[in-house]
């Protein structure tokens, strides 16, 4: 799914505000660009946007001015259509898992695959592949009320790689796995960057995954400061 | 390795909102049924009075029989014959029991018509005749009765149309409201394939198919229902040798069992109609 040109920004924020009705904005006037492949640890206090910056990112809200391009397409311009083909191309972790009770963990890893038609005969060898991975293999046919916390967050984490994301965003992906699942999972998100080109943004507090990722790490403050921490070239903030 | 259904199997909510459409379904049939049965009892009735004339001759039996030749006389009468005594004891009996009428009781001289179904003023014209005549004769064409059934079973008709069109509406809302419902208890699973990248179309086609097979299994079982009724209705008609009162008497005609049949496939595309409006909405409120 990898079709994006290296010269185009996988995600564009420019002058990106958000508030919930009349409140004091969320975000205020964010300008971010995250370049094709790269690797961006997002971190910051709670309270600080950081739910609120990814939920853009992936698509889940609109902001209330601005403008947020996706591999290089302006989403304000996109009917719901278009925004839905967009959002095929964006892996999700989310913070709580959001699993679906009724199915099982296969069935829940392979949901974007089939929300996209694929036929069952084409995926099925992967995903149980991808689930073996991640130490599932034995667990395909649990549903999530009889998982672990960490067992729930390997499930989000398969079916947000599933279907190979042009982009991968993860809120807090290590938040309910022991250190060394975090390592592990550490590394297959490098992995997708690395071998696929999937640019990866991860919200984290795991300070031991900012400091051993290697990755280019913003951080945002009160909603409106963000801060390059490191000196890569993978993004530019304003 | 089979997938199960995207939507989560049938719960309790959809449990009752399956009796309630059953139930809707069940009355809705029955009053078209109705509908119809009081349609066509009201076309017997009006037929039947329509072109009726009754003409009651005063004077001898020689003016009878030139009042019988005037009426005949008239290409608009299809058929005139004067009542015999047997005619007056039978519609007497009720009164003077079976052993007839009494020698010497006066019986009024009476010719039963019948116009033909284009005629007017029927009433008018034979009156004229017999005054040129000299023939003394009151002559009654049931008009003003046959208006008050008229007016009686179109209002009838209408009522029976009425109600099912109020049944009809009240299924479809409910199934709205449920959708709506069925939808708000399953958001998260709306939102989290919507964040996978499904289409509106594809999220409502979920509930589509799910609120056809509702209403198209509670429209069968209220269509059978419905039969079942009807059925016993006929029964017991039947044994009391068809009298219903002043009910219109169900039958199963063709007409029927199209009702009946037509009321699954109804409701299952109501269904569907209202999840797809209900869902789109919604999904119209997230990004």
């Amino acid at each position: 799914m990898n079709n994006m040109s290296l010269e185009e920004p996988a995600v564009q924020f420019d002058q990106v505000s958000l508030s919930y009705g009349l409140d004091q904005d969320v975000l205020t006037q964010v300008s971010l660009e995250l370049h094709a492949r790269s690797f961006t640890l997002l971190t910051g206090p709670s309270g600080a946007g950081k739910t609120t910056l990814l939920k853009l990112a992936y698509l889940a809200l609109l902001p209330s001015s601005g403008q947020i391009s996706l591999f290089g397409i302006n989403t304000n311009r996109l009917n719901r259509v278009g925004l839905a083909k967009l959002r095929r191309r964006v892996g999700v972790v989310f913070q709580e898992f959001r699993l679906l009770d009724h199915l099982t963990a296969y069935e829940n890893a392979a949901l974007p695959l089939r929300v996209m038609g694929e036929p069952e005969r084409q995926y099925k060898d992967d995903v149980i592949e991808l689930l073996r991975w991640v130490g599932l293999g034995d667990r395909l046919h649990a549903r999530p009320e009889t998982l672990s916390g960490g067992e729930k967050q390997r499930v989000a984490i398969a079916r947000a790689i599933v279907g190979k994301p042009d982009l991968l965003i993860a809120d807090e992906p290590t938040g309910n796995v022991d250190p060394e699942m975090g390592d592990r999972l550490l590394r297959l998100f490098q992995e997708l960057n690395k071998r696929l080109g999937t640019t990866v943004l991860i919200a984290t507090h795991d300070q031991h995954m900012v400091e051993n990722a290697g990755a280019e790490v913003l951080r945002l403050a009160d909603g409106h400061v963000m801060h390059q921490v490191s000196n890569s070239p993978s993004f530019t903030i304003s | 390795m089979s997938s199960s259904s995207l939507l989560p199997q049938e719960d309790a909510r959809d449990a009752a909102l399956f009796f309630v459409v059953c139930a809707l379904c069940f009355l809705g049939a029955l009053a078209a049924l109705s509908a119809r049965a009081a349609y066509s009892a009201a076309n017997d009735w009006t037929n039947d009075v329509t072109g009726q004339i009754t003409i009651r001759i005063e004077g001898t039996p020689q003016h009878l029989e030139k009042a019988l030749e005037l009426t005949r006389g008239f290409p608009e009468i299809a058929s005139a014959r004067a009542l015999e005594k047997s005619d007056a004891e039978e519609l007497l009996s009720p009164w003077l029991g079976k052993n007839g009428v009494p020698e010497g009781l006066p019986l009024p001289k009476i010719i039963a018509a019948e116009a033909q179904p284009n005629a007017k003023n029927m009433g008018e014209k034979l009156q004229s005749a017999f005054q040129q005549n000299r023939i003394t004769a009151t002559v009654d064409d049931h008009v003003v009765w046959s208006e008050d059934v008229r007016r009686a079973t179109d209002s009838a008709r209408l009522v029976a149309l009425v109600a099912v069109a109020l049944l009809a509406a009240t299924a479809i809302a409910v199934i709205a409201f449920a959708t709506h419902a069925a939808l708000l208890a399953r958001k998260e699973i709306v939102n989290v394939l919507h964040l996978c990248g499904a289409k509106d179309s594809f999220i409502a086609g979920l509930f589509e198919r799910r609120f056809l097979g509702l209403g198209l299994q509670a429209g069968t079982v209220g269509a059978v229902l419905a039969l079942c009724a009807a059925a016993f209705l006929l029964y017991m008609a039947k044994q009391s040798d068809g009298q219903v009162w002043l009910l219109p008497q169900l039958s199963l005609s063709m007409v029927d069992g199209l009702i009946l049949g037509l009321t699954p496939i109804i409701a299952g595309l109501s269904a569907m109609l209202a999840a797809r409006i209900t869902v789109i909405r919604s999904l119209a409120e997230l990004v």
